[in-house]
């Protein structure tokens, strides 16, 4: 593992998206101690200040600088991305892999549950949950993970499709190994491979599907600086002050584009073939 | 005459992370028009990069250090690209090792095959095709008009792999290579495509670059035989002296890896209980659904059994049922009939319980897909150590067993040879201290002379334990060295079972008979 990481490093992608993501977790840690401001302080005189020495990324429509809520605000929205796409991973991949195994009709019925629940798009089903569980980030949270898992249970199937046909899991269950010894230590970490791969593609939609739910009112809930908040609060003003929105939009965009690099150079780095 | 293909001194380097590795040292040989060049090796010994240096298709890290290659008159080092494409397929014919991955699937036969002639020899599209259909039957395919249609899952491998000949003789090249080209089919289809060779050769002239790592093989088709180790050639001698009077010390380990039957490396005679009886054994894969018919059984009515401490050898083609029963017999297919193990009757994988499953156990094929790539050596043995009533300690005394070192318990899969691969297999077996062991095609994927280690292996053990086998195989010659008695499978059916001295009796089945004429042994 720790020489895939050190090729992880070698590649360019890799060591960019290591280098964003280390700022990323700085960010998230040690935001609110950055912040040159209180990010909830409003301040009348000082609405849509534009960027410069008293407020580096400006002020909004309220007077509060947008570098400080931007800081605070990676807090309420990476740590929940990723918890969102963890569990959604997590969910997908026992239940491919169990489908898998199982086989059958089992699989089967699976199979078909999940082909209609990804009838619905990702989006309205997160739509739907949050408004059944209620507004709020942890519930965004559990949305995006819900929306995510049949996705995941599909890539992760289609893997554990050929794990199954191993020799080495037809030795265990011709030793009489129970399923659970076959699902999880036979099975599951040969299909964590490609699986990583998908998931760290999958938090850049996350950051953005949680974007989006707060977007549409249905994250996190004002005052708080999560960035899709931010987004959405600012677009009234996008004409008036466009460095309101853009600052959100770039941190968001950034993050998307961070974890998709770690994916394209885990792709590369995890290839158990090089493995030496 | 000059040599239609020769190679002088050539040395060719891999440059790779962990420094270079010298793939070829100072390869010199020469085919003759009309020679047939046997090359002879283990996996890793070169044979591969020769063919490629030739075929000019050499990966990147390659360094061509010194020599010379040359076709005919043509310096094959200095040819351009351009002048490449004018030479492969059309000067240089390659037939590969598996003919399901040369063709490409989604196209027609006789569009793979015409294309090559449109382009070579410029034929027209419509001449091309009356050329192909000629071609085909050439090669002794039945109605090669409807065969031109058909894409290559729709054919069997061996009609494949005439195809592929047909391919390479269609545009009369100087030389053809082929890189094991009966190693992917089964005995009898194998032995027809060997003379269907021979046949093309007498009537075509063509020289040839025969490359196998079965050196009983090469003799009996090559002219002459050159044997090549650690990218060295180490002897080139006449076909028919290689085997009586090996020079060379690798030679002589490579002739003495060939399993012949008069060789028997067995000499008691199992008079114990019957430990496994199986009555009627039928396997059946997948169901009658809405959409399709239940596939015919892979097994009818088998009936065999093993007693302590006998080596039962089930030989048959590909698709004869021979892994299915393997597959019955350890649970991991569902199957009707009826299971003896000593006394105890056993009438559904259900009833396979821990003993039963300790009894019993299997070696597969494939070493690359029978460990798990994601656990330690220590792991794999240690898991049925501890489900059959032993401890971890013992992973060292197992590993001993199979002739590893006992540090091998802390190395990954992916750090170990095939044939490492299949003992580590071998002691994950023998750790649940088994009656009997089905060995599953074990030594198919591996070379000659390992194969013969592997053998060795597990007679000792036998010695040792008194264990007997199931041993699954295609290769008669193998089996008759060290099975008591013999199965033979056909289409899902046992048509012979009878004690290995018997084979070469009267009461035989016919289709013993060709088994054992498509069986080569070796000359001299």
């Amino acid at each position: 593992m720790t020489e895939a990481f050190r090729r992880l490093l070698r590649t360019p992608q890799g060591a960019l998206s290591i280098a964003l993501l280390i700022l990323l977790a700085a960010v998230c840690v040690a935001g609110p101690a950055l912040a040159p401001y209180d990010p909830e302080q409003i301040d009348f005189l000082g609405r849509f200040s534009p960027p410069g020495a008293l407020h580096w990324l400006g002020a909004d429509q309220l007077g509060r600088d947008v570098l400080s809520r931007l800081l605070v605000g990676a807090r309420s929205t990476v740590p929940l991305a990723l918890l969102a796409t963890l569990l959604g991973t997590l969910g997908g991949t026992v239940i491919g892999t169990v489908s898998a195994y199982l086989g059958g009709r089992w699989d089967e019925a699976i199979m078909r549950t999940i082909d209609a629940v990804m009838a619905v798009p990702g989006l309205l089903l997160a739509l739907l949950l949050v408004s059944t569980l209620g507004n709020g980030s942890f519930n965004a949270a559990i949305a995006i993970a819900v929306a995510f898992a049949p996705g995941m249970a599909r890539v992760t199937r289609s893997v554990a499709l050929t794990v199954r046909n191993q020799d080495y899991v037809k030795a265990a269950i011709a030793r009489g190994e129970g399923g659970g010894w076959i699902v999880f230590r036979e099975m599951l970490p040969n299909v964590v491979a490609p699986v990583v791969i998908e998931t760290t593609i999958r938090v850049a939609f996350a950051v953005m599907l949680f974007a989006t739910l707060s977007f549409l009112g249905l994250g996190a809930q004002p005052p708080a600086s999560e960035w899709g908040l931010m987004v959405s609060e600012a677009r009234r003003y996008l004409h008036q002050a466009p460095w309101i929105i853009i600052a959100p939009s770039v941190a968001i965009g950034l993050t998307a584009i961070a974890f998709n690099l770690l994916g394209d150079g885990l792709r590369d780095a995890l290839n158990p073939r090089d493995e030496r | 005459m000059n040599p239609v293909l020769s190679v002088s001194g050539y040395t060719l380097d891999y440059v790779t992370s962990g420094g270079t590795h010298r793939a070829l040292d100072d390869v010199s040989l020469a085919i003759a028009p009309g020679e047939v060049l046997g090359l002879v090796g283990e996996s890793g010994s070169g044979k591969s990069s020769l063919v490629w240096s030739i075929m000019r298709h050499l990966p990147r890290n390659a360094r061509e250090l010194q020599g010379a290659i040359h076709l005919g008159d043509t310096d094959l080092r200095r040819a351009t690209p351009k002048a490449l494409l004018g030479i492969r397929g059309r000067r240089i014919g390659m037939v590969f090792q598996d003919p399901s991955t040369s063709l490409n699937p989604t196209l027609t036969l006789g569009r793979q095959l015409t294309e090559v002639l449109v382009r070579h020899r410029g034929f027209s599209k419509a001449a091309a095709w009356q050329e192909g259909i000629e071609l085909l039957r050439r090669v002794e395919l039945h109605q090669p008009e409807v065969l031109m249609r058909r894409y290559p899952h729709e054919v069997s491998g061996g009609e494949k792999q005439r195809v592929v000949i047909a391919t390479a003789f269609g545009c009369r090249p100087e030389l053809i290579l082929f890189d094991e080209p009966t190693t992917a089919l089964d005995v009898i289809t194998g032995a027809r495509i060997l003379d269907l060779f021979r046949r093309l050769r007498a009537e075509t002239g063509v020289a040839a670059l025969y490359i196998s790592h079965d050196l009983g093989l090469v003799s009996r088709i090559a002219d002459r035989v050159a044997v090549m180790r650690r990218g060295k050639l180490v002897e080139e001698a006449a076909a028919s002296t290689i085997f009586r009077a090996p020079a060379h010390e690798d030679t002589r380990r490579l002739v003495d890896a060939v399993p012949r039957p008069e060789r028997r490396l067995v000499f008691d005679e199992p008079s114990g209980p019957v430990l496994l009886g199986a009555r009627d054994i039928a396997v059946q894969y997948g169901r009658k659904t809405l959409f399709r018919p239940a596939p015919p059984p892979a097994t009818r009515n088998v009936s065999l059994d093993v007693r302590e401490g006998e080596i039962l050898g089930v030989v048959g083609e590909s698709g004869s049922g021979k892994s299915s029963i393997a597959r019955a017999l350890t649970g991991l297919a569902e199957f009707r009939g009826g299971i003896r193990l000593g006394k105890r009757p056993i009438a559904g994988v259900a009833q396979m319980d821990a003993a039963y499953r300790r009894a019993v156990q299997i070696v597969f094929q494939h070493p690359d897909t029978s460990l798990n790539p994601r656990q330690r050596v220590g792991e794999i043995l240690g898991r049925p150590l501890r489900m059959f009533g032993g401890d971890a300690r013992e992973i060292p005394r197992l590993l001993e067993q199979v002739r590893l070192p006992a540090s091998y318990a802390g190395r990954w899969p992916h750090q170990l040879s095939g044939g490492e691969k299949q003992r580590v297999a071998i002691a994950r077996a023998f750790a649940a201290k088994p009656a009997l062991v089905i060995c599953d095609e074990i030594t198919a994927a591996l070379d000659v002379s390992v194969q013969a280690s592997i053998i060795d292996l597990l007679l000792a053990l036998r010695a040792e334990h008194g264990t007997a086998y199931l041993f699954i195989t295609h290769d008669l010659n193998l089996i008759r060295q060290i099975a008591h008695r013999i199965a033979v499978m056909r289409r899902g059916e046992l048509v012979d079972l009878l004690a290995v001295d018997a084979l070469q009796g009267e009461s035989v089945h016919p289709y013993t008979r060709e088994l054992i004429a498509a069986s080569p042994t070796p000359v001299g």
